[in-house]
């Protein structure tokens, strides 16, 4: 085993006993009752995103300096890196863990930054093998009917968009001002998707030139064409000259760039659009009230977007409620009436009361309705069911008439950007499945990010690659004492004074530097980031390494099991079971 | 250049100008201002070295142990209990022939709670195999720590400074700090024979059988028994660039005198007035200032003491069931000698009671009227 030998005297002897031999013999393994073992698992914020995107991911690339590692990744799943890094209203930052510990990770603009740094680098051309011989067809370009013809179109589909309007982009081309997405992102983000090939066929209304039930050609069909009718409020008066409906508005001024309207804009509701109303009217000139029937709690509309309209000085009257608009010539007269906030209704908001004899007018030039959109649904077969103003589905997007799937706001009382492209990306994995004669239901069940509802089509296409357990990992599970507290990074705004001017877009992208801080902040939740804590602290050598690298495997020849490098893990991404006896 | 700085913050000028790469410490008062001030040099970037937090004195030696084995230089400060927290690793330290240099502040161990200088704590690590050198003043603190380096590197043996509590620790006086420059001259960059290579994996200070241990614990001593020459050649080329120099000890007052006081630390300086004094009214008496307790310097003091009749030893510690560990120490090592004055063996000044002049010169006094001490300790300023 080893040589064994002896000094005559002291003076042949070095000063310090050292050993040359090993203890690779010593096979202390078997002392182990507890295994670690490198287990990724789910990050509260993928949990927490309707599209299903990586976002641990992705961050962990940017920090890395890989900024087009990060674009590949998130593109596996979402077509509208630029598109969501701007207007989607994260949720993933509200579910950040570094939200309990300082401010959640910007990862919106953390995304921006990478969609629009990747339009800088020169393009690649992905190879697509033979296409398949199904065609499908996707009525409606929005952010679902877009997001469904990607999917499809990398799975090698013969895609076919039809679009009503002249333009391609749905509601975020209509329905959303330019100040907030500058049209050359949407421009390039929606060519992206025709460059794999996708055909986009625009002013052809369904339902009127062509019946859904003509389109025989197509093996599936998938219908995403949003909730774009104004809801309405339903007053004496709401209808005629100088009144407009919000979205009506909003796509004027983006497909023109303006639109003819009075002096003092009045605006009736409180969410989103309502806001994206005043503030467009505001950089028409003209002076925007908001009359809104709750109070500023109840607003559904997102607070950044009530204080940035705020900043522009947009007006909003709360607990104000428009019964009657009175015309006389060009100008108008809004009966009001004031409110107080009553029980809680079923949406939780406390319901406003009308305060009686409390009538007052207000004077306006023009009047805006933005009070909620509803679905059209007069062009859909009989036999796709409707129930609470919405089309009914399964959890793959399939109606009740075969190979005819539906998604987007005309599914779902979840009308955001992020839920259309979660749920266009489902029903292409649901056609897919579909063609295939497979079991959609199953295959979602195996792709979820944690519990879902999102899925990953990276893993549909992919099974087995980059595992992830399901769980979702909380603030508890974190090792706090490696993390320091860091400022988030904002986004920079345009000037006050130039904003109110134009259309141009209020916010700016990260810059490399500001990306790369942004993105160290991230604890990258249950994912290893090889920080190699568990390779110091491992007592028994027993973390391997591949060359430079964290191989994330235990030398379990010698592992004692005495757990550090799960303790010492700061993001969970090592588990720790009882051994197997 | 000069400055009126306290003792503490003439450690850290000594470490500073030592080029020190590892510093781990924790702190204790009334150690805590030294790395204080050097912890906030290197957190403001304009000290280049690294700085381990530590949970406790014992990692901090831990810590230093495995750095000096990396091949670098390495310091530590600590006090009282700190150090005895450390005593373990002090062992190891010196068997693994690693030369750290560490001050230790000399504070009184509880209990009872006692915060005041006191050597017992410097002095209960007398086995564990550091040369112990104690210092007078601020200017001989800074300069020791320099020598410490050169001592300890030469005969791979660590070396713990020694300086009073407050007397010296938190009171201020004019230090000549030398330039790096200087420094760098008198002490050369570090260079161990064995350290860590990760390109040649060892095991160190592996376990070593009844076969070979005993040798190595020889070769400690032979090192020690080196470190008066080396020493001496360190202090001669140290006076020569800088213009001072220690001994191992130092003999001051009356040629010849009859009557020797032997002191160590800061009583030496109140001991030099009293001397003086008594001198200039006709008593032969003179004093021997202790700097190197390990390893003791019995030859220096045999040289220093012929022609004595009586030693005066005051001692600021107490070995319970002995007493006094320097005229312990004084006493072992003239045993077999020829010349064998009287040991008079004074305890004074514990847990930081002021050794004021009338009591040292009370024990000079003492000494002079009795052929020998009345009794084996002599409690001087106890209120009995």
């Amino acid at each position: 085993m080893t040589k064994q030998f002896t000094f005559k005297s002291a003076s042949e002897m070095p000063e310090i006993s050292i050993s040359r031999g090993h203890m690779d013999w010593n096979k202390t393994g078997a002392w182990r009752t507890q295994r670690p073992f490198y287990e990724d698992k789910t990050a509260p914020c993928n949990a927490a995103c309707p599209v299903g995107s990586d976002i641990v991911g992705f961050i962990q690339k940017i920090a890395q300096g890989d900024f087009e590692g990060a674009w590949n990744l998130i593109t596996e799943e979402n077509p509208f890196p630029g598109i969501c890094g701007r207007i989607c209203f994260h949720p993933c930052e509200s579910k950040c863990n570094r939200g309990s510990f300082d401010e959640p990770v910007a990862i919106h603009a953390l995304e921006r930054f990478v969609a629009d740094l990747a339009s800088t680098l020169p393009e690649k051309k992905e190879k697509f093998s033979a296409k398949k011989e199904e065609k499908i067809a996707i009525i409606g370009s929005g952010p679902a009917g877009m997001s469904c013809a990607y999917h499809l179109a990398k799975l090698h589909y013969n895609v076919t968009v039809f679009e009503s309007l002249s333009l391609a982009g749905g509601m975020l081309w209509m329905g959303i001002p330019s100040y907030r997405l500058p049209r050359d992102v949407l421009d390039r983000e929606i060519s992206n998707i025709e460059a794999l090939g996708v055909e986009i066929r625009t002013g052809v209304l369904i339902g009127e030139e062509i019946k859904i039930e003509k389109l025989k050609d197509y093996q599936a069909i998938f219908i995403a064409t949003g909730a774009h009718r104004s809801r309405g409020v339903k007053i004496s008066g709401e209808k005629g000259r100088g009144l407009f409906s919000g979205l009506d508005l909003l796509g004027r001024i983006n497909l023109d760039g303006k639109v003819k309207i009075g002096e003092r804009v009045a605006i009736i509701g409180g969410g989103n659009t309502a806001i994206d109303v005043a503030r467009s009217v505001i950089r028409l000139g003209k002076k925007a009230t908001i009359l809104y029937r709750r109070s500023k709690e109840e607003m559904p509309a997102f607070k950044e977007e009530i204080a940035e309209a705020l900043e522009e000085g947009v007006e909003i009257r709360y607990l104000v409620n428009p019964i009657r608009i009175q015309q006389k010539e060009s100008l108008r007269r809004l009966e009001c009436l004031r409110m107080k906030l009553g029980e809680k209704d079923e949406s939780g908001r406390r319901k406003p009361v009308p305060i009686p004899n409390s009538n007052f007018f207000i004077k306006a030039d023009s009047v805006v309705v933005a009070a909620g959109e509803e679905i059209e649904t007069s062009f859909l077969p009989k036999r796709i069911g409707k129930r609470e103003g919405i089309v009914l589905t399964q959890n793959d997007g399939r109606t009740g008439i075969e190979g005819i799937f539906a998604g987007g706001d005309l599914t779902s009382n979840q009308r955001t950007v992020a839920h259309a492209i979660g749920s266009g990306k489902k029903a292409a994995m649901a056609i897919d499945c579909y063609l295939k004669g497979n079991d959609s239901e199953d295959a979602i069940r195996k792709i979820l990010v944690g519990n879902g509802p999102s899925i990953s089509i990276f893993r549909y296409l992919h099974p087995g690659e980059r595992p992830r357990n399901p769980h979702v990992v909380n603030y508890e599970e974190l090792n706090m004492d490696y993390f320091e507290p860091a400022r988030r990074e904002r986004e920079s705004k345009r000037r006050l004074k130039e904003r109110i001017k134009r259309f141009t877009e209020v916010t700016s992208t990260l810059t490399e530097s500001a990306a790369l801080e942004e993105a160290s902040r991230c604890f990258s939740c249950g994912t290893c980031n090889e920080c190699e804590n568990c390779y110091i602290f491992c007592p028994d050598a027993s973390i391997l390494k591949k060359g430079e690298k964290i191989s994330q495997q235990v030398d379990y020849d010698f592992c004692k099991g005495c757990g550090i490098c799960f303790v010492e893990c700061p993001r969970r991404a090592i588990s720790l079971e009882e051994e197997a006896r | 250049m000069k400055k009126v700085i306290t003792g503490n913050q003439a450690v850290a000028y000594g470490v500073i100008l030592s080029r020190v790469d590892v510093i781990s410490a924790y702190p204790i008062t009334p150690q805590t201002t030294i790395v204080e001030e050097l912890s906030e040099l290197i957190a403001s970037g304009r000290l280049n070295t690294r700085f381990l937090k530590v949970e406790s004195e014992h990692s901090a030696m831990a810590a230093l142990i495995g750095a000096s084995t990396g091949g670098v230089r390495c310091f530590t400060a600590t006090s009282s209990h700190g150090l005895a927290y450390m005593h373990e690793m002090l062992h190891w330290a010196s068997g693994a022939r690693l030369p750290i240099v560490m001050v230790n502040v000399n504070r009184a161990l509880g209990a009872p709670w006692n915060i005041w200088s006191d050597q017992s704590d410097s002095l209960s690590q007398r086995d564990t195999g550091w040369i112990q050198l104690y210092c007078e003043n601020n200017q001989e603190v800074l300069d020791t720590i320099l020598q410490a380096y050169r001592i300890a590197e030469t005969v791979k043996l660590p070396v713990m400074v020694v300086l009073d509590a407050f007397v010296l620790s938190h009171t201020s006086e004019v230090v000549e700090i030398p330039t790096m420059e200087e420094v760098d001259k008198f002490l050369p960059p570090f260079f161990l024979e064995y350290t860590i290579d990760t390109q040649e994996p060892v095991t160190f200070s592996v376990i070593t059988t009844p076969e070979h241990f005993f040798e190595f614990r020889y070769k400690v001593q032979k090192a020690m028994e080196q470190v008066p020459g080396i020493a001496n050649k360190v202090d001669d080329e140290f006076r020569s660039r800088f213009g001072r120099g220690y001994g191992a000890i130092e003999r001051y007052g009356k040629e010849g005198a009859e009557v020797l006081l032997m002191t160590s630390g800061t009583v030496t300086s109140t001991s030099r007035t009293v001397i003086q004094k008594l001198v200039q009214k006709g008593y032969s008496v003179a004093g021997i200032k202790i700097k190197r307790f390990r390893p003791f310097p019995s030859e220096e003091i045999y040289e220093a003491i012929k022609g004595a009749k009586k030693l005066a030893v005051i001692d600021r510690n107490l070995s319970a069931g002995v007493g006094g560990i320097f005229a312990q120490e004084l006493r072992a090592s003239l045993y077999s000698r020829e010349e064998r004055p009287q040991v008079f063996g004074f305890i004074s000044g514990l847990g930081g009671r002021d050794i004021t002049p009338d009591l040292i010169e009370e024990a000079i006094h003492y000494t002079v009227e009795h052929p020998r001490p009345e009794e084996e300790i002599l409690w001087l300023g106890l209120k009995k």
